[in-house]
């Protein structure tokens, strides 16, 4: 049992943390809470669902990653900046695009729920004398590299700097050069890839539904709530919080119960501490 | 107070008069007249049910959206709580307490009221996208909560309420008076829009803290609007599970929550009428998907998520306002003005 | 006539900055007051803080006699304290009239709007700044002067007895600040008590009688323009700064 448990609570950890990340990227720099972060999620698992048999893995892969890059740019380009300066404009559209997606793959694929993903690695591997699931080890390798690359990225290179400077302060970023609306755009394409990625890697492990765009997007939002809007390290620790009590609600008290656990951390923070435990920007 | 309140009412039949005279009041009275002879032109249960009947109940339900996102500002993404709520309040008044439905209408609607309090008074100092995930947030608590275990046995279980008794078995009564209620809420919420209440909704919506440095207590206009706004939705939702003889934990799905969103906004937000206008577009195009060979394989909503996002993007007030703003182009273009 | 506002020891601090350092001072009951600092200084935060839209971390204001540290600020504005806004702000999805007459709507307001009417009391205010003809129109269309004189608008709506003015000439051309000036007196005229910052110095200077000067959150000195502007460490502050100062 304590195996499973620990199982389950990592991999969701590392999943949660690629896709809070992003999120959390996105509000801090342009102040947009993406409703659509979901979508990406969701069409990204879709298409590689329904093509992975037939061009092959590894090619699906490159396709679909590159294909919801492209898209996060275009959703920005098309309905984020445009909306900017309606609040209301920027809420609604981001749930629109979501909407559609679900809408979408439904249409293009069917309604019905999906499990039977294969892994992408089979078999498992001798570990310090553990039998460690292949697909498990991939998905901590990947993680782990994606989440320190992310950082070191935002620090040390130039475009993570202005990234980080854009998200201090917009104005002062422009007065000093930097295109903002282009480092938003970077930003959100940024995201939608990690949430393709967190998606490539979960959905053998999950199911592929059209309903999942809203619960990874509340996920999502859990975590940067729980962790704070705008910190990284927030993100990442939020999600193994998450994910660890999530997992133990599934095996020690009833696998229902762990659907509300990210909804009632939502409800709490907002309550009693709406800018989470390592937040920096005020929300209020 | 009484004497602002003594003109308006000493002056209505000359406004009333001046406002027939005016494009859109000139189109309201046409279509209301259309919608009272359309029963004589068909006592069908389906036609008259599916598609006008349901089409006014969610106009109510939508209009109470735009009032509490479009005027106040407050874009709620679990109005499908207060629906729910008072569907299950009114049923269970009506079938285990045996109360009239007009009763049961209400005190399911002041009870979904109540609820929507204690949700609104935490997620009144949330802003923008951080309102529509937390309100999402609590609607999917409470629809996880009455669809699993628990709390579901007590209300019902997963089948809900059954047997309730629809407005009248006769589709032609339930019509003319869905058709009544429809018409008074949306003169009560028109008026509430344009009043100053109104526009101290608004003052919000556009600039809170502008709002406040003007000494509005925003906080207690931001209740107020979440109360009213329950309050009416909470109307829909009771006639809702009346028409459909039945409520169950499906009215708290995000999905309603959803259309009260689409249909405003196909409608145009912040214009309370689009509501009506986008719900029947709404329904009624979903029929004609429904019953078309051609559309039989495309779901509606697809087809609306598609116009929902062009929508939002290019025409703010919604699809239909701009539309009958070219219609009355046109026909001042005919009078020759 | 007597003390309006009392500033003791404000002290605001934005994690390791200390924006507001042990600042006091004492308004009369309808000075002309000018508050004075280069860019950062803090003046802003001092009116944020008076005003309720920050929280202080030590301190204590009294208005009237009485103590409105931590009140929200609609509550202050009810009690008689308006402001304005250094980035002009508007309910853009309004008419001026109705811009106004939100202010009007508030309790304090309404206790003067009841008499007449609410629409009759916000045209007349929006008279008063020379607005009125275009009571009709939303703000998006007013030149930059006009947003100013709509901020004051919706700043006498609430009827003040002190009138904070955040930066009023800021980015005016030299008719339109003319304008704005001779509004504020006629105010003052009416018993308004007003205090003014701006960093346009020259017009400020010859308007009050009395001017607080501030740099890095901390008083340098209060007395008249003339004695402020031969400070030293005022004029450090300022050409330091590379501003402008006569």
């Amino acid at each position: 049992m304590i195996e499973e448990f620990l199982v389950l609570g990592l991999i969701q950890g590392f999943i949660y943390a690629l896709l809070a990340m992003g999120f959390s990227l996105v509000y801090g720099v342009g102040g947009v809470l993406n409703l659509s972060h979901g979508g990406f999620y969701l069409l990204t698992a879709y298409v590689f669902f329904w093509n992975y048999t037939s061009l092959g893995v590894v090619n699906t892969i490159i396709i679909s990653l590159i294909m919801i890059t492209i898209i996060g740019g275009l959703a920005y380009l098309f309905l984020i900046k445009p909306l900017e300066h309606t609040p209301i404009g920027v809420v609604i559209g981001t749930f629109a695009l979501a909407f559609f997606i679900e809408q979408f793959v439904q249409f293009a694929g069917d309604a019905k729920i999906h499990s039977d993903i294969p892994p992408l690695i089979e078999g498992s591997i001798e570990f310090l004398g553990f039998e460690i699931d292949a697909h498990l080890l991939l998905i901590i390798i990947v993680s782990l590299t994606v989440i320190v690359s992310l950082t070191i990225f935002i620090n040390k290179s130039k475009l993570g700097k202005s990234i980080r400077a854009v998200s201090q302060d917009r104005e002062a970023a422009t007065l000093m050069g930097i295109n903002a609306d282009r480092i938003l755009l970077y930003t959100v394409m940024i995201s939608a890839f990690l949430a393709g990625i967190a998606a490539i890697l979960y959905i053998p492990k999950d199911i592929v539904a059209p309903h999942k765009g809203w619960s990874i997007l509340i996920n999502s939002f859990a975590v940067v709530v729980l962790g704070g809007m705008g910190s990284l390290l927030g993100s990442v620790a939020g999600s193994f919080i998450i994910a660890f009590v999530g997992s133990y609600c599934n095996f020690y008290i009833d696998p229902s119960v762990s659907y509300l656990v990210p909804i009632i951390i939502i409800v709490v923070m907002l309550i009693f501490r709406p800018q989470g435990l390592f937040g920096k920007k005020e929300l209020l | 107070m009484f004497k602002e309140v003594r003109k308006k009412v000493e002056s209505f039949p000359g406004y009333l008069k001046s406002w027939v005279g005016t494009f859109k009041g000139g189109l309201t009275i046409f279509c209301l007249i259309i919608l009272l002879i359309i029963p004589l032109l068909t006592q069908n249960a389906y036609y008259l049910g599916e598609f006008f009947t349901l089409a006014m109940i969610y106009a109510i339900f939508a209009a109470s959206w735009d009032l509490l996102a479009g005027i106040a500002g407050q874009v709620s993404f679990g109005h499908a709580i207060f629906f729910a709520i008072s569907g299950y309040i009114s049923s269970a008044f009506i079938v285990y307490f045996g109360f009239h439905w007009i009763i049961a209408l209400f005190i399911g609607s002041i009870i979904a009221v109540v609820f929507g309090l204690l949700i609104a008074v935490p997620c009144l100092r949330l802003k923008g996208p951080y309102l529509a995930l937390g309100t999402m947030s609590f609607g999917l608590i409470l629809f996880l909560l009455f669809t699993m275990g628990g709390l579901s046995e007590i209300l019902g279980g997963s089948g809900g309420i059954s047997k309730v008794p629809p407005i009248s078995l006769n589709p032609v009564i339930e019509y003319i008076i869905t058709l009544f209620i429809m018409v008074i809420v949306f003169i009560i919420i028109i008026a509430i829009a344009k009043s100053n209440f109104g526009t101290i909704l608004k003052s919000i919506r556009d600039d809170e803290r502008g709002s406040d440095a003007s000494g509005i207590n925003t906080t207690k206009y931001k209740i107020f609007a979440f109360m009213i706004s329950g309050f009416f939705a909470g109307i829909a939702g009771a006639l809702f599970a009346m028409h459909y003889r039945g409520v169950n934990p499906a009215f708290f799905q995000p999905l309603y929550s959803f259309y009260a969103i689409v249909i405003a906004a196909l409608g145009g937000i912040a214009t309370i009428r689009g509501s009506a206008l986008g719900a029947f577009f709404f329904v009624i195009v979903t029929r004609i998907f429904e019953n078309i060979e051609f559309f039989a394989d495309v779901e509606p909503l697809f087809f609306f998520s598609i116009i929902l996002i062009f929508t939002i993007r290019f025409a703010e007030r919604g699809i239909i306002t701009p539309a009958i703003e070219q219609l009355k182009d046109l026909w001042d273009l005919v009078l020759g003005k | 006539m007597g003390i309006i506002l009392e500033v003791k020891n404000l002290t605001k601090k934005f994690g390791g900055l200390t924006a507001v350092n042990d600042f006091s001072f004492e308004l009369k009951r309808g000075e002309f007051v000018g508050l004075i600092g280069p860019n950062g200084a803090g003046k802003t935060t001092v009116f944020n803080l008076i005003s309720g839209f920050e929280k202080l971390n030590t301190g204590l204001i009294k208005f009237d006699g009485k103590d409105i540290t931590g009140l929200k600020p609609y509550k202050i504005v009810n009690l008689g304290i308006a402001r304005t806004f250094q980035l002009v702000r508007s309910f853009k999805y309004l008419n001026l009239l109705d811009n106004v007459t939100v202010s009007c709507l508030s309790s304090r307001g309404r206790e003067v709007s009841k008499e007449t009417g609410t629409d009759e009391y916000a045209s007349s205010i929006l008279a008063s700044v020379g607005l009125v003809d275009k009571a009709r129109l939303p703000p998006i269309i007013l030149p930059h002067g006009d947003l100013r004189k709509l901020q004051i608008a919706k700043a006498i709506g609430t009827n003040p007895e002190l009138l904070l003015l955040d930066e009023p000439f800021s980015g005016l051309t030299y008719e339109e600040q003319l304008g704005i000036t001779d509004l504020i007196k006629k105010l003052h005229d009416d018993g308004v008590t007003i205090f003014i910052t701006g960093h346009v110095l020259r017009e400020l200077m010859t308007l009050v009688p009395r001017v607080i000067a501030m740099h890095q959150g901390k008083f340098i000195i209060d007395g008249s323009p003339l004695e402020v502007a031969k400070n030293k460490i005022v004029r450090e502050a300022y050409l330091g700064k590379g501003e402008e100062f006569a």
